[in-house]
């Protein structure tokens, strides 16, 4: 564009002619902070991976483990610390194995993608009561059955691995959450003897001691609270 | 457009063999093997019949995108890799931008808007070299996927909106190659990538991943 007849162009003098902006059709917000209430991250396991008790491969192995649950799901863990050794990421994971609460490090290229949970569980044997919380916030309680004294839920924690449903047994309810806690004294158990928080066709026994460990709630409860609890979740085991 | 030329500085296949370990021969046929098949499906806007159809589809192609960025700063602000020095508030800062942006397209496709895919950043976003290489990676891919598309909108709202966006992510492209000790602007005319060849690239990456299968129809056996 030259102003008429050549000469220094002045914008104090540009053409009427040319047509105004165009509005933007998208509406694009103040930039917005990120949310820091509690979260827990998980990744899911890639492959066959032995977790050792440091960052290296020179550590003693702890245990190997699997990319896919009992369940046939994919296996995850949940991620508790991060370590650069020799130029190599390692992530610290709690891992689904006995003794419960054992932690491990494992190479980041045995993970999958990252993903961040802020909904937690807290168990409370003492009162037979389990607690929803989200973003740190309470939002649901319910009553629960738990372990009996020879068979006890334990205590500690723990991640919620898997949801099973579409299955055909009314003592398991209509869902079934998979955690990663395993039974201390049922360790013959097929399966590997892990822990679950499911359904019941017994509603009258909650809340009480009556399981082999499982956290049993209410079928419409237990409905209820499947619609909140996310996998990858804490699950924290308490008196 | 070649991996070559948007690539110029090496920083896509530099925090790509870093992660991976890939040669640059293999870094290069990465490129034709599969793709990430949502952006696949995106990727032809040329096709689409009517101009609101057409519109839709680059909106959603660039959502996309912007999933990908807010969820790579997202990611690197949780982990806190980055807790001193220049790169301390980069995560925080871009990622609420891309976070905008994502609500903005998210708000204008409505129930047309894709889902956010699934990623794995495979410890790119854990350290700093790595972290810092890949920004740059995603920011001139943005730059460049932008301008590609710039002339197919139909709608001046959405051109001019697009374009209000484009401008952003040119400037965190030239912020994150200072940081990284590159020219901020390299060449005097940016060449434009087309949506397939930005799939590719993406593809390449394979940042995009499926979703872990965390549910079944399966009778449980745990202790009861």
């Amino acid at each position: 564009m030259t102003p008429r007849g050549g000469g220094t162009w002045r914008f104090d003098e540009a053409p009427a002619g040319l047509p105004p902006p165009a509005v933007s059709k998208l509406h694009i917000p103040r930039p917005v902070a990120l949310d820091r209430a509690d979260g827990t991250t998980w990744a899911p396991l890639r492959r066959r991976v032995v977790a050792r008790v440091a960052p290296s491969v020179h550590t003693r192995a702890l245990v190997v483990v699997e990319p896919r649950t009992p369940e046939g799901t994919t296996n995850l863990a949940v991620i508790t610390g991060v370590r650069v050794t020799a130029g190599r990421l390692w992530v610290r994971l709690l891992l689904p194995t006995l003794p419960n609460g054992t932690q491990g490090w494992v190479r980041r290229s045995a993970l999958g993608g990252y993903t961040v949970v802020n909904t937690r569980l807290v168990v409370n044997l003492r009162r037979f009561r389990a607690t929803l919380f989200r973003a740190g916030r309470p939002i649901m309680r319910v009553p629960v059955g738990v372990g009996t004294p020879s068979s006890p839920t334990p205590r500690g924690t723990f991640y919620i691995r898997d949801k099973l449903t579409r299955y055909a047994s009314p003592f398991y309810g209509p869902v079934a959450f998979g955690t990663s806690a395993r039974s201390e004294a049922l360790t013959d158990w097929p399966a590997g003897g892990f822990i679950g928080i499911h359904g019941t066709d017994r509603p009258a026994l909650i809340p009480g001691r009556i399981s082999h460990g499982c956290i049993r709630i209410r079928n419409g409860d237990l409905l209820r609270l499947s619609r909140l609890l996310r996998i990858g979740s804490l699950v924290i085991v308490r008196d | 457009m070649t991996i070559g030329e948007l690539d110029q500085d090496g920083a896509l296949q530099e925090a790509l063999t870093g992660t991976y370990g890939l040669s640059r021969a293999k870094f290069i046929g990465a490129l034709g093997l599969g793709s990430a098949a949502l952006l696949a499906e995106l990727a032809r806007p040329q096709a689409a019949e009517s101009g609101v159809a057409n519109d839709r589809e680059i909106l959603n192609f660039a959502l996309v995108l912007e999933y990908l960025q807010a969820s790579f700063y997202t990611e690197a602000e949780r982990r806190k890799p980055l807790t001193k020095g220049k790169l301390a508030t980069i995560p925080s800062r871009l990622g609420a931008v891309e976070r905008a942006h994502v609500t903005a397209f998210k708000r204008a496709l409505g129930a047309a808007a894709v889902q956010r895919p699934a990623f794995d950043f495979a410890g790119t976003t854990e350290q700093s070299g790595p972290f810092l290489r890949t920004a740059v990676a995603l920011e001139d891919l943005a730059v460049a996927a932008y301008k590609g598309q710039a002339g197919n909108i139909r709608s001046p709202g959405y051109l001019a909106a697009a374009i209000s966006i484009h401008s952003v992510e040119a400037r965190h492209a030239a912020w994150m190659r200072y940081l990284l000790g590159r020219r901020p602007a390299a060449t005097a005319f940016d060449k434009p990538i087309s949506a397939a060849g930005a799939e590719r690239l993406v593809a390449s990456t394979h940042f995009i991943v499926s979703k872990a299968k965390t549910s079944a129809g399966r009778s449980p056996r745990f202790t009861g």
